[in-house]
C-alpha cells in the first residue's frame, strides 16, 4: 500500500490531475479459491459440491449454472453471469439458511429453472408462499419464466458428503 | 312473502356466522406469521416457539404402480426428483470402496439434463398426435435429382437456439443462394459474361454460383437483396454493349483458334480457307491443347507431329 500510495504521488506530479492510472483487481487465488481446509477437530461439514475442489468440474461434478452464454460466439455472456449471481443473493436472503446445496440454474431458451436442496424447516404453506414469491418477483425482473424446483431434506446432515 | 324473506335472513345470518368463526379460529390459529407488538406489556411471557416437524409425505415413488402411465408422471422437462422417479438412481464419486450418493438429497443428479420426459412411448405418443398436421410428400419430387431439377435455386439460412431471453441471433440473417450456372438458359457470350460478373463466387468444380447476402439487418432483406442480385446478374450479361465487341484476343478467357493469329497465318501459307486444308483440324485441336493446357512434353510433341503432318514433312 505504501509502495502504491509512493507512485500516485510520483505520478501525480507529472500527468494532469483527474486521472486514475492504477488499477487493481482482486487476486486470482486459484490455489486457495473454492478448497477447503481441514479443521483440527476434523467437524467442518462439507456437500459433496464443497468437497470436491474446482479442477474436478466436468469429472466428479458438473456446474451450478447451465447455459449457452459461453460457448463460443454465444450472445450476451457477462449479463447471464450477472443475472445469475443476482439470482443467487436474492433467493439465498430470501430462503434465509433453507438452503443447504448450492443453487443451480439452468436456463433453457428464455426459460430459468431455479434447482436445490432445502431444509423441512418452514411449513408448506410458507413454502408454497415462497416459491411464488421469488418465481414472481426474479421474473418480473429479468422479464423471462423462472421456475423453482425445489427438493426438500429432513435434515442439513442429510446432504453432507464428508466432514474435514 | 314475509316467511322467505325470513328465511333469507336466517340463511344469511348462518352463512355470516359460520363465516366470522372459520376466520375467527384461522385468526386464532395463525401463529405462523408472528406479529410485531411494540407496546411490551410486562405480563407477557416470553413465548417460546415450539420446534414442530412438518409432516412430510413419504416419497410418492414408494406408491406407484409398476404399469402407470410414466407420461403422465412426468409430463415436461423438469430437474430431477427423488421422491418422483422411482429408480434407485445414484451419481457421484467416493474414495474407498463406498458406493456413490444416492438420489436422496444429492444436487449432482439435480444439475445435469434428464431426459426423463421423452421415454420411447412418449415420444411414439407425440409423434402420432402429430401425424394429424403432416401432408404427404409431393409426388414427382421422390428423389434428389427430381427435386434439383424442380427447384434450382437453393437458399439457406440458419436459424440459432439459445438460452437466453433473446431469441435475435445477429447470425440468422445471412442468406447464401446457389444455384447452377447449367440450369440457367445463358448462350456461350451470357455464360462467360455471367462468370466474368460473379468473379469467385463461380465454383467450376460442381458448376455452381453461390451468392451470401449479410449486409442487411433481416433475413427477408437478404433474401430479397440476393434474389436481385441473381437477377441483375441474369440480364446484364445477357445484355451485348457497344463496348464488348473491342475484345481482343487476350481478353479471351480461353485460346480460340477459330479467331486466332494462328488460322488466319495457315490460310495466307496455304491461300484457301482453313476448312479446305488437309490435316488442319488435327492442327487446331494441337494447337488449343498447346495454348490452354499449356507447354508440356505431350502437347509439344503433338503439336510437332501436326505441324509435320499438315506440312506433309517426313516424321522424325
Amino acid at each position: 500500500m505504501f509502495h502504491i500510495r509512493n507512485a500516485i504521488q510520483m505520478l501525480g506530479t507529472r500527468v494532469p490531475q483527474n486521472q486514475r492510472l492504477i488499477h487493481t483487481t482482486s487476486i486470482y487465488q486459484k490455489s486457495q479459491s473454492g478448497r477447503y481446509r481441514i479443521t483440527p477437530k476434523r467437524d467442518f461439514p462439507l456437500t459433496y459440491e464443497m468437497a470436491n475442489a474446482p479442477h474436478y468440474i466436468m469429472q466428479r461434478k458438473s456446474w451450478n449454472s447451465w447455459n449457452t452464454s459461453n460457448v463460443l460466439g454465444g450472445p450476451r455472456p457477462s449479463e447471464t453471469a450477472v443475472e445469475d449471481m443476482f439470482i443467487r443473493k436474492f433467493v439465498t436472503g430470501t430462503w434465509h439458511s433453507l438452503f443447504v446445496s448450492e443453487i443451480i440454474i439452468k436456463r433453457q431458451h428464455n426459460l430459468i429453472r431455479i434447482a436445490g436442496i432445502i431444509r423441512q424447516a418452514i411449513s408448506a404453506r410458507k413454502m408454497y408462499f415462497l416459491i411464488g414469491y421469488t418465481e414472481e418477483l426474479l421474473s418480473f425482473w429479468l422479464q423471462c419464466p423462472v421456475k423453482l424446483e425445489l427438493q426438500t431434506v429432513a435434515d442439513k446432515r442429510d446432504v453432507i458428503f464428508k466432514y474435514i | 312473502m314475509s316467511a322467505i324473506t325470513r328465511l333469507r335472513g336466517k340463511t344469511l345470518n348462518t352463512i355470516k356466522n359460520s363465516t366470522a368463526l372459520i376466520s375467527n379460529r384461522s385468526f386464532s390459529e395463525e401463529t405462523e406469521f408472528r406479529v410485531l407488538n411494540l407496546r411490551t406489556v410486562k405480563s407477557q411471557a416470553p413465548v417460546r416457539r415450539k420446534i414442530n416437524k412438518p409432516d412430510v409425505l413419504p416419497p410418492r415413488s414408494n406408491q406407484m404402480p409398476v404399469d402407470q402411465d410414466w407420461g403422465s408422471v412426468w409430463p415436461g422437462q423438469r430437474t430431477f426428483h427423488p421422491a418422483t422417479v422411482p429408480l434407485p438412481v445414484r451419481q457421484g464419486y467416493t474414495e474407498k470402496n463406498a458406493p456413490p450418493p444416492s438420489k436422496f438429497g444429492n444436487a449432482e443428479l439435480m444439475k445435469i439434463p434428464n431426459f426423463l420426459h421423452l421415454t420411447p412411448p412418449v415420444i411414439k405418443k407425440q409423434c402420432e398426435a402429430l401425424k394429424q398436421f403432416c401432408t404427404p410428400w409431393p409426388k414427382g419430387l421422390e428423389t434428389d435429382e427430381k427435386c434439383n431439377k424442380h427447384f434450382e435455386i437453393e437458399v439457406a439460412s440458419s436459424n440459432y437456439c439459445y438460452s437466453s431471453p433473446s431469441i435475435r441471433d445477429p447470425l440468422a440473417r445471412i442468406v447464401t443462394l446457389q444455384i447452377k450456372l447449367s440450369s440457367l438458359p445463358l448462350d456461350d457470350h451470357a455464360r462467360d459474361k455471367f462468370r466474368r460478373i460473379v468473379g469467385d463466387r463461380y465454383n467450376e468444380e460442381n458448376d455452381i454460383v453461390t451468392i451470401v447476402a449479410d449486409r442487411c439487418p433481416l433475413r427477408q432483406q437478404n433474401y430479397d437483396y440476393a434474389m436481385y442480385l441473381l437477377t441483375a446478374v441474369f440480364h446484364e450479361s445477357l445484355r451485348f454493349e457497344e463496348w464488348e465487341k473491342t475484345k481482343s484476343e487476350i481478353d479471351m478467357e480461353f485460346y480460340d483458334w477459330n479467331v486466332s493469329k494462328s488460322k488466319s497465318s495457315i490460310e495466307s501459307i496455304f491461300g484457301k480457307p482453313a476448312e479446305e486444308i488437309v490435316k488442319a483440324d488435327v492442327y487446331s485441336k494441337a494447337v488449343g491443347a498447346l495454348m490452354n493446357e499449356g507447354e508440356n512434353e505431350y502437347t509439344l510433341a503433338k503439336y510437332g507431329e501436326s505441324v509435320r503432318e499438315m506440312l506433309q514433312l517426313p516424321a522424325l
